[in-house]
């Protein structure tokens, strides 16, 4: 890209692969992000059909699932606990400027909690620490040829190494969302009594709280719990070129898991919210 | 229980040496801003790598920012009837915080990421001695730029983001809820929202840029142990950078009216 002349007209066509005047350019990028999407695909399909069907591996499952949950659950309280906090003073502030009344904000708070915070934001937050754990470890096995010695040894890479960290993700999320959730309802508590005298009683009010948003909320998780190990394996996957390309597929991983994670976000409440 | 009191003194002496170090790093690359002591066609590539190649990532999550914002006041906004104060709601929360947020948390995991793997690769081959075996001082000619980079980067892309944040949400409101975008503009600038709120987000992004480029650059120029440090490494900067913009995003609400 650095090393061709610059081009000034229709540099945004460019980046997304559609000229008006379809340069070879921006053909052959089009037809590798399609490539790149249909491996995709193949390997989310692949993956899901192995964790219906393969042999139970409890040993190899119940490593990913320390590895991914058990050492990720303090910083994802600490975190989600900073959260809380923020998100009920902000919402105090917001609420005070147009109503003096700020009775209803532990339970909007605890709808907006279920419905889509505890789960969005601990997915961002796993995307980053276990996508990139992911991608470098499958990037580095593919750079060391290991994935190619398990092929010769007839086992499938996506069984033997997506798989575990498929189904364990799909546990873990659901699991520390509900956690990180907790935590940050706990500290967001704390922030409205100090801040705004709310008493304890008051702001936990499940009134606003119904089956749909549940519903919604345990959606997300589990379908974040699927795109962060599918495509951070897919990252992996594709790492070409030594330990500078295991840099970039970690990057990809979180960059890539991040976005799906916003894209979902977004397709899942406006289905909830059409639904429900 | 004596190992578990011995493990948690073990990391908050962690996490003291880390904010120590991070300081010192932040008084190093000071004084050389202060006496221009840096090299500016780093800076300048450093910019076209962190900046206009995170471009795409950037619009497409302040794009969908925006969606979210609407779908998620949506219910609320039903429940009292009151239409015209969507464009405050989406607005307020997307400049004042999840703008900043979720543009940090992403140009963190493409800028900071990279960043600390190309230091902690060109550390573990040696090319810092290397530098400053020629007289060439590394935190000039490498960590000034990047630092400088990614702060610059990130202020911009939040400019960037709140405006494309507020413009996806102006049209989610169409099909979702049957607000015309004139009605969101109008309780956007309805007088609720003021140029503080704008600047409040702002002051954020420069406070995320600096420790997100502190922590990258200083896990960058430690890194040890060939390639698997320079994994670990990257994987010290994700956490550190994440866990320390949630920190500090508490800490400047609170600091900033």
């Amino acid at each position: 890209m650095s090393s061709s002349p610059p081009h000034h007209d229709g540099s945004l066509d460019e980046m997304l692969g559609l000229g008006a005047t379809p340069s070879t350019r921006s053909l052959a990028r089009l037809r590798a992000v399609v490539a790149d999407a249909t491996d995709l695909v193949a390997l989310a399909r692949s993956s899901i059909r192995c964790a219906l069907r393969g042999e139970p591996r409890a040993g190899a499952i119940a490593g990913q699932m320390y590895e991914i949950g058990n050492r990720s659950a303090a910083f994802l309280c600490v975190a989600m606990s900073f959260i809380g906090m923020i998100f009920v003073y902000q919402a105090g502030v917001q609420i005070r400027r147009v109503i003096p009344d700020v009775s209803q904000l532990g339970a909007t708070y605890l709808e907006l909690l279920v419905r889509d915070l505890a789960a969005s934001l601990s997915a961002l937050l796993l995307a980053t620490r276990v996508g990139a754990g992911i991608a470098a470890e499958i990037g580095s096995m593919v750079v060391t040829e290991q994935v190619d010695a398990l092929r010769m040894c007839a086992a499938d890479p996506v069984d033997y190494l997506v798989r575990p960290r498929l189904v364990a993700c799909l546990v873990m999320t659901t699991v520390l969302t509900v956690i990180a959730g907790c935590a940050a309802y706990l500290s967001g508590m704390w922030t409205a009594q100090a801040f705004f005298s709310i008493n304890p009683r008051t702001f936990a009010d499940p009134t606003l709280l119904d089956a749909g948003d549940v519903v919604v909320g345990l959606a997300k998780c589990l379908a974040y719990g699927m795109a962060i190990p599918i495509m951070s394996a897919h990252a992996g996957l594709g790492a070409r070129g030594g330990s500078a390309g295991v840099g970039r597929a970690t990057t990809r991983a979180v960059v890539s898991s991040s976005l799906a994670i916003i894209a979902l976000d977004f397709l899942i409440s406006a289905a909830g919210y059409l639904v429900f | 229980m004596r190992a578990f009191v011995r493990a948690l003194g073990r990391s908050s002496l962690d996490v003291a040496a880390l904010v120590g170090a991070m300081g010192v790093l932040l008084g190093q690359i000071l004084a050389r801003l202060v006496r221009l002591d840096f090299d500016t066609d780093e800076v300048w590539s450093n910019l076209y790598e962190m900046g206009v190649r995170s471009l795409p990532i950037v619009v497409v999550t302040a794009l969908f920012t925006g969606g979210i914002m609407v779908v998620q006041s949506a219910p609320t906004v039903e429940r009292f009837g009151v239409h015209g104060l969507l464009g405050w709601g989406a607005g307020f929360g997307t400049l004042r915080e999840v703008g900043p947020l979720l543009t940090a948390l992403m140009i963190s995991g493409r800028v900071g990421a990279n960043n600390t793997a190309e230091l902690g690769t060109m550390m573990v081959t040696e090319q810092l001695d290397a530098l400053r075996a020629l007289a060439i001082d590394p935190l000039a000619f490498l960590v000034v730029p990047r630092f400088v980079g990614i702060v610059l980067t990130l202020f911009l892309s939040t400019i960037f983001a709140d405006v494309l944040a507020l413009i996806g949400a102006a049209f989610a409101g169409v099909p979702l809820l049957g607000v015309d975008p004139a009605v969101f503009y109008d309780g956007l600038t309805g007088g609720l929202i003021g140029i503080g709120d704008v600047m409040h987000g702002l002051v954020k992004s420069v406070v995320f840029g600096i420790v997100m480029a502190l922590s990258s650059c200083e896990f960058g120029i430690t890194t040890r142990g060939g390639a698997p440090g320079v994994g670990r490494a990257v994987n010290s900067t994700v956490v550190v950078s994440a866990a320390g913009i949630f920190v500090l995003d508490y800490l400047v609400s609170f600091a900033v009216r």
